[in-house]
């Protein structure tokens, strides 16, 4: 049995959320008291920007915590009102539980749907529960379970492959369309701000290396540049740089256009048409937009950029159904795994039983007829095999036709008084 | 058999080009080792075929014009499944399978048309200008499909469209390289060619017919050529982007003009081997290696 109850992006404040958010070191001060606490019951703790989920499992419904006393746990250990915090959460058990993480992990649940590093995030938060000591047989099964699906959804659905952000996709759809390489490019970074540096970060991990950074600011151009072992130039030197360049990010507050068409002109000639690849990220733009037309220049603003991501957003969405489908299917395959485990045992005591009795008889039966062959004692092992299996057949078939739909605990209840088998 | 060789060639190749426009509708993961099965299926048997040809009938790549296209469509299809390993993404097919198909359909076209007389004069000289023609087609051809690439790549992004997911071509950047080198190398093959075919003819003939009209698309062909050449290394722009591409458009313009001339001139070529006019004019450009006239022709 696993429960869930946890708050997200979907239906918490951000206030609760930051509140009942954990630290890598914190969820692991949370998971030991845990298992301080209940040392019978396994524990997950999920935290990211954007949710918080608190997972518990057992063997049986009635080592299991309810819901409420899992968040009573959760508003104690973060000294919150227990009231306050339950009426927030969510809950989730057995195979909605189960779907839930499903989706989780595979980003389907996610603010930015499809964004591939939840998956990372459901794996630490195991990998902790591991270190621990609070996984235990069925959490290891479902979180296993988890990081598979999500594994299936990348690989056979594009809804990963589809970025969203505007650097990201600036670099992967726009510019390795025009280079092939990015190691013998002259990259030019004008403006020194955030969105300069994230999409600096894609092309150097597509290979760029000959970073130029030109600001306004002098000083804040040669931070950036040493963090990305590049070069600063004055800012009154911009237009000799832009001469030199290959691909230009562009992302200054400046109120007016820093590059006109006429200062293009200016350096057009020395260019010799060699393909220029503005990424005009800065609202206004920093470039005229007439410099697009110029020979070899491909120009895009964010609002170009813009589109493209929700494009991207669109096709993720037509994805989503396909992907939803391979998460059904790994619920329902895991539910029946998890269902048929759960009657294991029983089953297991139930031959040990039946096995017993056939050995005792067939010991008193060879006493008796001590003059037989030894082919005929084997003959006779094999009909009494046959006989248990045949007796054992109908019981278990039933069993594993109901575990199909749910943990048959009548089934198994009834086995145990009918048969007297051990808990 | 080469006929049904033929056939089954070409469907294969034609089966190739049809996966590759499936994927413009879906992905598949099997599309990709179905159509490098197909292509190297077709290729096979393409060598089988040539390889009869040249083994057991004794006709070498350029003792027809059959012969000939043959060699040029195993060529390109050679490049583009080289091209398909090397970028298992893009659909270089869309654009280079129907440039092998042409091939082919001009195969089937020629392939009732006389063998070349052969001479056993000039050989070596013969088969070099036999062997720079062919190898100056080959790349006017393929980078007729790459420019054509860089052009449908470059409107999509100079409209600021990405291109079609599924549609994936290789970046600019490699497309203009491979123009450009088959521009370069085209103009080297295609000269060599051109300079061996006119050498042939005056040792052969002692002149040269200018006023025949292979002869003169062939010229002009050249002079095209020679124009580009100067115009690349006096004009630095020209080396790029889509100027290189129109540059390779407008070369294998001249080259199809220069090839029709030549597979459809009464007496030329095909019409040698059953004899031409004693005394009539004949051309040079685009002779073939071997490609001898009967006593009392000029060439």
């Amino acid at each position: 049995m696993i429960h869930l109850v946890g708050c997200s992006h979907h239906n918490t404040p951000v206030e609760l959320r930051e509140r009942l958010a954990f630290s890598p070191q914190t969820a692991q001060a949370a998971l030991a008291r845990f298992r301080e606490e209940f040392p019978q019951v396994e524990a997950v703790v999920l935290s990211t920007c954007n949710r918080v989920e608190f997972y518990t499992a057992a063997e049986t419904p009635e080592e299991l915590l309810s819901h409420r006393q899992m968040g009573e746990f959760l508003a104690r250990f973060h000294r919150l009102d227990a009231e306050g915090v339950l009426e927030q959460l969510f809950r989730r058990s057995g195979q909605e539980a189960v779907m839930h993480l499903f989706m989780v992990a595979a980003g389907l649940d996610s603010m930015v749907v499809g964004e591939p590093q939840i998956r990372a995030q459901v794996k630490q938060a195991y990998d902790l529960a591991c270190r621990c000591e609070t996984a235990g047989p069925i959490t290891h099964a479902v979180f296993q379970a988890a990081l598979k699906a999500a594994r299936r959804v990348s690989n056979e659905t594009t809804i990963h492959r589809k970025r969203l952000s505007v650097p990201s996709v600036a670099v992967a759809e726009f510019a390795k369309q025009i280079f092939e390489r990015f190691d013998d490019k002259q990259l030019l970074v004008i403006g020194a701000g955030e969105m300069a540096e994230e999409t600096l970060r894609y092309a150097t991990d597509e290979g760029a290396r000959h970073i130029t950074v030109v600001n306004r600011s002098r000083e804040r151009a040669e931070q950036l540049a040493r963090r990305w072992q590049g070069q600063a130039r004055p800012w009154e030197e911009l237009l000799e740089a832009l001469a030199q360049a290959d691909m230009v990010i562009s992302t200054t507050g400046a109120p007016e256009p820093i590059v006109r068409l006429e200062d293009f002109r200016r350096i057009e000639a020395r260019r010799y048409q060699r393909p220029l690849l503005v990424l005009d990220l800065a609202i206004p733009r920093d470039f005229d937009p007439a410099i697009g037309d110029c020979l070899g220049v491909y120009l895009f603003s964010v609002d170009d950029l813009q589109e493209v991501c929700r494009q991207n957003l669109r096709e993720r969405q037509q994805e989503l159904p396909a992907a939803i489908e391979i998460l059904k299917e790994e619920t329902a395959a895991f539910m029946a795994e998890l269902n048929r485990r759960a009657t294991g045992p029983i089953i297991r005591r139930l031959r040990q039983n039946w096995q017993q009795i056939k050995d005792e008889e067939l010991r008193r039966l060879f006493n008796k007829l001590s003059h037989l062959d030894p082919r005929s004692r084997q003959e006779i092992e094999y009909a009494f095999h046959r006989l248990l299996n045949k007796l054992l057949h109908p019981p278990l078939e039933s069993l594993r036709d109901h575990a199909q739909e749910g943990v048959p605990h009548g089934l198994l209840d009834a086995l145990r008084k009918l048969f007297q088998l051990p808990d | 058999m080469p006929s049904s060789l033929v056939w089954i060639v070409t469907i294969a190749y034609l089966a190739a080009l049809l996966l590759e426009v499936t994927r413009i509708y879906f992905r598949s993961q099997l599309r990709g080792a179905a159509l490098v099965g197909l292509v190297m299926g077709g290729l096979a048997t393409h060598t089988l075929l040539i390889g009869y040809r040249w083994v057991g009938l004794g006709r070498d790549p350029f003792s027809s014009n059959f012969d000939w296209c043959l060699s040029v469509a195993w060529a390109l299809a050679g490049v583009y499944l080289y091209l398909t390993l090397y970028h298992p993404q893009n659909p270089i097919g869309i654009f280079t399978l129907p440039l092998v198909l042409l091939l082919m359909l001009a195969a089937a076209t020629v392939a009732s048309q006389e063998p070349f007389a052969q001479s056993q004069e000039a050989r070596i000289l013969a088969t070099m200008h036999g062997l720079s023609l062919l190898l100056g087609t080959v790349v006017v051809f393929l980078g007729l499909a790459t420019g054509v690439m860089y052009l449908v790549l470059a409107f999509w992004m100079r409209r600021k469209h990405r291109p079609p997911r599924l549609l994936r071509l290789p970046s600019l950047e490699w497309l203009q390289r491979m123009t450009q080198r088959c521009l370069l190398l085209a103009l080297v093959c295609l000269s060599l060619g051109f300079v061996t075919g006119l050498v042939l003819s005056q040792l052969r003939h002692g002149y040269i017919n200018w006023a025949d009209r292979v002869v003169w698309t062939t010229t002009l062909l050249m002079v095209w050529l020679a124009a580009v050449a100067v115009f690349i290394l006096l004009y630095r722009p020209a080396r790029q982007g889509r100027k290189v591409a129109y540059l390779t458009l407008a070369s294998f313009l001249f080259l199809l003009v220069a090839l029709v001339a030549v597979f459809s001139t009464p007496g030329h070529i095909g019409g040698q081997g059953a004899g031409e006019r004693p005394g009539s004019p004949s051309r040079v450009g685009m002779a073939m290696p071997g490609e001898s006239l009967p006593e009392g022709s000029l060439r």
